[in-house]
C-alpha cells in the first residue's frame, strides 16, 4: 500500500533485480565470501587432494590415482576398527548427555530461590576450554595421584588405587565422561528452552484429569519436547562423532587400540604418517557420512513435526 | 535471463573476492630473522644447554633462539614443525629417525664442513655410523646410551634373595619372592606407553631374548623367535605372574623414572644414564640403592641390549643462507665437539644428568672415572655397554611402522591379541611399508 | 475431602518437592563444581604435597609459587654457575615455556576479539537480509549456511593446511582469524536470524516509510532491538575461538603466534612439569571465560529462546 514497498518491488532494467534483492545480496557478500573462500573451497580442494598420493616424507612424487585411496581406506580393517570405536563413543556420550540434561533441565526449570545462581553456575563447564577440561579429568584420572582414585579410596570402594585410562575397557566411557561433563550445560539450556515453550494450560488440564506428577512428565513434557530432544539429538551427535580435543590429550588413541576413533586415526594419517592423500580421503569420507547422518536425523525431526 | 547472469556473476565476484581477500591477507608475512639460530631440542638437562648457551653467545655474539618439547612426544611435533615450515636451524635427532627426516630432505648432510668432521676420529665407531645415511653423515654425536637393566639393591636384600637375576626366567622368580614378602605390589617396572622411547624398551627386551625384529637383509623375522619369546614374557608378567602392573601400557619412561626412584619397584628396565638421578639424594628416595646389573637374558638369547645415540642435526634452512650456516656450523661445534678446546658440554653432561658421552679420548679422563665411580660399577656399565646393540628397525617407514607396532605390542599385554597376532601385525606392516617406499 | 487433611496433604506435597530440589540441587552442584574445585585446589599446592595418597582435598600449605611462576617468568641467565643439576626429568619442573603463557594469553585475546567483530561485520547484515528482506534463494542460503557446519573441523585440516601453508601465512594470527570466522559465522547467523524473525516486520516498513534506506532500517530500529542475540553473538564468538584447539594446533607452529589452549596442552604431555604448575596453568585457561560466561548469562538463554516463547 505505500510507495516505498512498491518502488522496492519494481525491478530495475539493468540488471534486473529489485532494490530490495541488491540490498539483500549487498549484504550477504561478506558472508558469502567468507563461507565460499573458507568453507566451500576447501571441501572441493580436499577431495582433490584425496586423489592424488602425497606423502609429505616422500616429496618429490605425488602420483594421481583416481579413487585409489578410497579403496585403501575403506578396506583398511584400522579404519573400520575406529567407526566402530566412534559409533560406540557417541552412543554413550549422546545417551548420557540426554539423560542429564533433561534432569537438569527439569530442575530449572522450577521456580525456587537460587535458581538463577545454578543457572549462571551451569555455564561453567560449557565456557571451560575443551583442552582446559581434558587437563582437568586427565589430572583426576590420573593412576597415581589422581582424585577418582583417591575419593574412591578414601570411601573404601577399592583398596588400592586402580588403572583408569589405561584401562582398555573402561577408556572410551572414561572419555566419554569428561564429553559429557562439558556438553551437559548448551543440551539442557536447548532443553530448557523447550521446556518453557509448554503451555501452562496443558499442564492444568492434566491436573484436572487426575494426572500425578509422573503421569504429567510422561504425557505432557515428553512428547511436547520432541523437537528439543531431536535438536539436541543431532547437535550432540554431530559434536560426539568428530570430536578430537578430548583423544589428543586424555589418550593419543590408546592404551593399545582403545581409543583409536575416526578423528584421531585422520590425524595420524595426516601429520604423523604426513600421508596427505589418505588423509583427505579419510576426512572425506568422514564429512559424507556426517552429511548423510544429518540429513536422516533432519528427515525424521521433518516427519515428526509434521505429524 | 538478466536475473540468472546477475546472480552468477554475483557468484563469481563474491569467490573472486573471497580468494583475492585471502591471498592480499596473505602479503602480510614477517621477514625471517637473519641473525638468530633456531635450536630445537627436547626438555632434557635445560639448564645446562642454557649454561652452554650463555657462554656461546658470550664469546661469539650470536643470539640463539632455544626451545624445548617434551621427548615423549618429539617427533610427532617436529614433523609437525617441519611441515608447517617452522624456523629450525639446528636440532636434536634420534638416530631412529635419520633415514625418515633425510628422505624427506628435513636434515641436510653435514660432511662438507671440515671443522665438524675432524671430530670423527675421536668419537666411537657406533655413533659415527649411526649418523651416516647413504653414505653422508649428517650430525654430531649429542650423546649414546643403552637400555639397563637396573634393580633396587635393598630391597633384594630385604627379601634375602643374593644376587640379582641373570636369566628372565630368574627376574619372575625373584620378582614373585619380593612380591609375596609384601615389598612391592609390582616388582617389575617396564614403560610401555606409545611414546619415543617405547622402541628402545622393546628392542632391549627383544635382544636379550636372542631374536631381532628384522634380518640383514631388512626383511621382517619379527613374528617369531626371539621377539616372540619377549612379547609371552611381558604377557606372563602382567596377566599370570602379575609382577608387572597393568598400567605399564599408560607408564612412560619418565612416570617409571619417578616411581622407580620413590622404592616401589625391585626391577626395572631404565635407560643407564638415570643412574645419576637414581642415585642423588636430593632427586631421589632410594639413593645408594639403584644398581646395574646385566640385561637378564631369554632363552637362547644373550645379556645383550640396545644402544642408541643422539645426535644434532642440520635443516635445509640453516644451510640455505652462508651466514646462517656458518653460525649454525659454530653452534653445533661448541656442544657436538669441542668448547674453548676441550669438551666441556660433554662433560657438564655427564655431570649433570649422566649422559653418556661419544667421544673416546674422554674414557680416559681422570674427571670423568672418578664420576663414573660415584654412582656405578665402571666395570660392569662398560661390559654392558661391548654388547649393546644398534636397533635394526631403523628405516625410512620407521614412525608409521613403530606406531602400529607399539600398538601391537600393547594390545597383547592387555590381553586384547595373542602375541602371535600381534607380531603378525607388525611384521605384516614392516612388509607392506618396504614394499611401498 | 476433610479442610485439615487436605491442608497437611498440601503440606507433605510441598515439603516433599522442596527436598526433591534441594537434593537434586545439591547433586547438581557437586556434578558442576566438584572437578573445577579440585582443579582450584590443586593449583594451589605444592609439588610435595600434589602428590599425597590420598590427595589433600584442601591444601595443608597453599602457595601462590604456581601462579607467579606464569607470570613472574622471566628467563633468567643461566651461566656455569649458576645452573641447576638437577635433571628436569624428575618432576617439579616450572619449564621454560612458563614465560609463554602471558603472551598467548593476548594472542588468544587479540584472535578472539577481531572474531567477534568480523562476525558482526558479517554476520548482521546477512542475518537482516535473510530475515526481513524476501530475495531469491532465502530459503535455500539459510540450509546451505547451516550445512557448511556439519563437516567436522579436522575434514577442513587437511586442505586449509595446504592452503595456508602455500600462502606463508602459517604461523601467523591472521590465519586463525580467518578459520575461526569461517567455523562461527554460521552459527552466528543462525542466531542472529532467529532473533529478527522474531521481531515484527512493521518496523521495518514504518522506518521505509520515514525514508530510511535499508541499512538505515537495519542500524537504527533493528539492531537495538536485537541486542540480547548481538550480545550472545559476540560471546559465542568470543568462547569459540577463544577455546578452539585443533585449528590453532595445525597452523601456529611458534610462541609467536601459538594461542592459549595450544600452550596449555603443551604441559600437559610434558612429565617433567610438576603437576601443580600444570593445574595452575588450566586455572588461567579457564577463568577468562567463566567470568564472561557467568556474567552475560542472561544473554544466552534469552539469545537462544528468540522465536520460541512468541506471543
Amino acid at each position: 500500500m505505500t510507495t516505498s514497498a512498491g518502488f522496492a518491488r519494481r525491478p530495475t532494467p539493468t540488471t534486473g533485480l529489485s532494490y530490495d534483492e541488491r540490498r539483500a545480496y549487498l549484504f550477504l557478500t561478506p558472508l558469502a565470501a567468507v563461507l565460499m573462500g573458507i568453507a566451500v573451497f576447501p571441501i572441493l580442494y580436499s577431495f582433490y587432494v584425496s586423489l592424488y598420493s602425497i606423502k609429505l616424507t616422500r616429496p618429490q612424487r605425488a602420483p594421481f590415482v583416481w579413487l585409489d585411496n578410497y579403496v585403501v581406506v575403506l578396506s583398511d580393517p584400522q579404519f573400520w576398527g575406529a567407526v566402530e570405536r566412534t559409533v560406540i563413543f557417541s552412543v554413550i556420550a549422546v545417551a548420557a548427555i540426554l539423560v542429564l540434561a533433561l534432569l537438569v533441565a527439569l530442575l530449572l526449570n522450577e521456580e525456587f530461590p537460587g535458581r538463577r545462581v545454578l543457572s549462571a553456575l551451569l555455564l561453567i563447564p560449557w565456557a571451560i576450554p575443551y583442552v582446559a577440561n581434558a587437563l582437568m579429568w586427565k589430572w583426576i584420572y590420573d593412576s597415581n595421584y589422581g582424585a577418582l582414585n583417591g575419593i574412591l579410596y578414601q570411601l573404601d570402594f577399592i583398596d588400592t588405587y586402580m588403572v583408569w585410562l589405561g584401562d582398555a575397557d573402561k577408556t572410551l566411557a572414561l572419555i566419554a565422561n569428561a564429553f559429557v561433563w562439558k556438553e551437559v550445560p548448551l543440551a539442557a539450556i536447548l532443553l530448557l528452552v523447550g521446556l518453557k515453550t509448554i503451555p501452562a494450560d496443558l499442564y492444568s488440564a492434566a491436573k484436572v484429569d487426575g494426572a500425578n506428577v509422573v503421569k504429567r512428565f510422561l504425557h505432557v513434557t515428553l512428547p511436547a519436547l520432541g523437537p528439543s530432544f531431536a535438536l539436541v539429538l543431532i547437535y550432540e551427535t554431530m559434536m560426539a562423532i568428530r570430536h578430537f580435543d578430548l583423544f589428543f590429550i586424555l589418550t593419543e588413541g590408546g592404551p593399545g587400540d582403545a581409543s583409536h576413533v575416526v578423528a584421531w586415526r585422520i590425524y595420524v594419517e595426516t601429520f604423523r604418517n604426513l600421508s596427505f592423500g589418505t588423509g583427505a580421503a579419510m576426512s572425506y569420507i568422514l564429512a559424507l557420512a556426517t552429511l548423510a547422518l544429518s540429513y536422516v536425523f533432519i528427515r525424521a525431526l521433518a516427519q515428526r513435526v509434521t505429524t | 535471463m538478466t536475473g540468472n547472469l546477475s546472480r552468477r556473476s554475483f557468484l563469481k565476484s563474491t569467490a573472486a573476492v573471497g580468494l583475492g581477500c585471502a591471498a592480499e591477507l596473505g602479503g602480510i608475512a614477517r621477514a625471517p630473522a637473519a641473525e638468530i639460530i633456531n635450536f630445537a631440542t627436547w626438555s632434557a638437562a635445560v639448564d645446562t644447554v642454557k649454561s652452554h648457551l650463555a657462554a656461546f653467545e658470550a664469546k661469539t655474539g650470536i643470539k640463539v633462539n632455544y626451545s624445548n618439547l617434551p621427548w615423549a612426544q618429539y617427533r610427532e611435533t617436529m614433523i609437525t614443525k617441519f611441515v608447517g615450515n617452522a624456523p629450525i636451524d639446528t636440532l636434536w635427532v634420534s638416530d631412529s629417525w635419520l633415514p625418515e627426516w633425510a628422505d624427506a630432505g628435513w636434515l641436510v648432510p653435514i660432511d662438507q664442513y671440515k671443522t665438524l668432521t675432524a671430530y670423527n676420529a675421536d668419537a666411537s665407531d657406533f655413533c659415527n655410523q649411526s649418523m651416516i645415511y647413504k653414505g653422508r653423515q649428517y650430525g654430531l654425536t649429542y650423546y649414546t646410551d643403552y637400555m639397563g637393566f637396573i634393580y633396587d639393591n635393598e630391597l633384594l636384600q630385604k627379601a634375602g634373595i643374593a644376587s640379582p637375576p641373570t636369566t628372565w626366567a630368574e627376574v619372575a622368580d625373584q620378582a614373585k619372592t619380593v612380591k609375596s614378602k609384601g615389598l612391592s605390589e609390582w616388582p617389575v617396572l617396564i614403560s610401555l606407553a606409545q611414546e619415543t622411547w617405547l622402541i628402545e624398551f622393546l628392542s632391549a627386551m627383544v635382544f636379550s631374548h636372542g631374536g631381532r625384529f628384522v634380518d640383514d637383509n631388512g626383511n621382517a623375522v619379527m613374528q617369531d623367535g626371539g621377539a616372540l619369546s619377549a612379547l609371552r614374557w611381558l604377557v606372563d608378567a602382567v596377566h599370570k605372574h602379575k609382577i608387572l602392573s597393568p598400567s605399564c601400557v599408560e607408564t612412560g619412561e619418565l612416570a617409571g623414572l619417578k616411581t622407580f626412584s620413590s622404592g616401589q619397584h625391585a626391577f626395572g628396565l631404565i635407560p643407564k644414564y638415570r643412574l645419576r638421578t637414581l642415585n642423588d639424594p636430593s632427586q631421589s628416595q632410594i639413593a645408594g640403592r639403584a644398581m646395574l646389573a646385566l640385561m637378564p637374558q631369554g632363552e637362547g638369547g644373550s645379556h645383550a641390549t640396545v644402544g642408541w645415540m643422539r645426535f644434532y642435526g642440520m635443516t635445509p634452512r640453516a644451510q640455505a643462507d652462508t651466514t646462517r650456516a656458518e653460525n649454525t656450523v659454530k653452534l653445533i661445534e661448541w656442544f657436538g665437539g669441542k668448547a674453548d678446546g676441550e669438551y666441556r658440554f660433554q662433560k657438564l653432561l655427564f655431570k649433570d644428568v649422566g649422559a653418556a658421552f661419544g667421544v673416546k679420548s674422554l674414557f680416559n679422563d681422570p674427571e670423568m672415572r672418578e664420576a663414573y665411580k660415584a654412582y656405578g660399577d665402571v666395570d660392569l656399565i662398560g661390559k654392558q655397554q661391548a654388547l649393546a646393540r644398534k636397533k635394526d628397525v631403523i628405516s625410512p617407514w620407521f614412525g608409521e611402522w613403530n606406531d602400529v607396532n607399539g600398538a601391537s605390542w600393547q594390545q597383547a599385554v592387555l590381553g586384547k591379541v595373542t602375541p602371535e597376532q600381534a607380531l603378525k601385525t607388525s611384521a605384516a606392516k614392516w612388509a607392506e611399508l618396504k614394499k611401498q617406499s | 475431602m476433610a479442610p485439615r487433611v487436605r491442608a497437611q496433604r498440601l503440606r507433605l506435597r510441598h515439603l516433599s518437592r522442596i527436598v526433591v530440589l534441594w537434593a537434586a540441587s545439591l547433586a547438581f552442584l557437586v556434578y558442576v563444581l566438584a572437578p573445577v574445585a579440585w582443579l582450584l585446589s590443586s593449583s594451589f599446592q605444592t609439588e610435595r604435597e600434589i602428590v599425597s595418597r590420598p590427595p589433600h582435598w584442601i591444601p595443608q600449605q597453599p602457595t601462590l609459587q604456581n601462579f607467579t611462576a606464569i607470570f613472574a617468568a622471566k628467563d633468567r641467565s643461566v651461566t656455569y654457575e649458576t645452573r641447576r643439576a638437577a635433571d628436569p626429568a624428575t618432576g617439579g619442573y616450572i619449564p621454560s615455556t612458563a614465560s609463554n603463557l602471558v603472551p598467548a594469553i593476548s594472542n588468544s585475546l587479540l584472535v578472539a576479539c577481531a572474531v567477534v567483530v568480523f562476525n558482526l561485520l558479517v554476520g548482521v547484515p546477512a542475518a537482516y537480509a535473510m530475515a526481513k528482506i524476501r530475495f531469491r534463494g532465502r530459503q535455500a542460503s539459510i540450509y546451505a549456511i547451516l550445512a557448511t557446519r556439519v563437516i567436522p573441523d579436522i575434514a577442513l585440516v587437511v586442505p586449509f593446511f595446504l592452503f595456508i601453508r602455500n600462502l606463508g601465512l602459517l604461523d601467523s594470527l591472521w590465519s586463525l582469524i580467518i578459520t575461526y570466522l569461517a567455523v562461527t559465522v554460521p552459527f552466528s547467523v543462525f542466531i542472529l536470524v532467529s532473533y529478527f524473525e522474531s521481531l515484527p516486520d512493521e518496523l521495518d516498513k514504518a522506518a521505509r516509510v520515514d525514508g530510511c534506506s535499508r541499512l538505515q532500517t537495519l542500524t537504527r530500529v533493528y539492531l537495538p532491538l536485537a541486542l540480547p542475540s548481538v550480545v550472545a553473538v559476540m560471546l559465542f564468538a568470543f568462547l569459540a575461538s577463544w577455546n578452539e584447539f585443533l585449528l590453532a594446533l595445525m597452523f601456529t607452529q611458534t610462541p609467536k603466534s601459538q594461542t592459549l589452549p595450544i600452550i596449555v596442552a603443551s604441559f600437559t604431555s610434558d612429565f617433567t612439569i610438576s603437576f601443580s604448575f600444570i593445574n595452575a596453568a588450566g586455572v588461567i585457561a579457564v577463568i577468562p571465560p567463566v567470568i564472561l560466561a557467568v556474567a552475560f548469562e542472561r544473554y544466552i538463554v534469552s539469545g537462544l529462546t528468540a522465536g520460541a516463547v512468541k506471543g
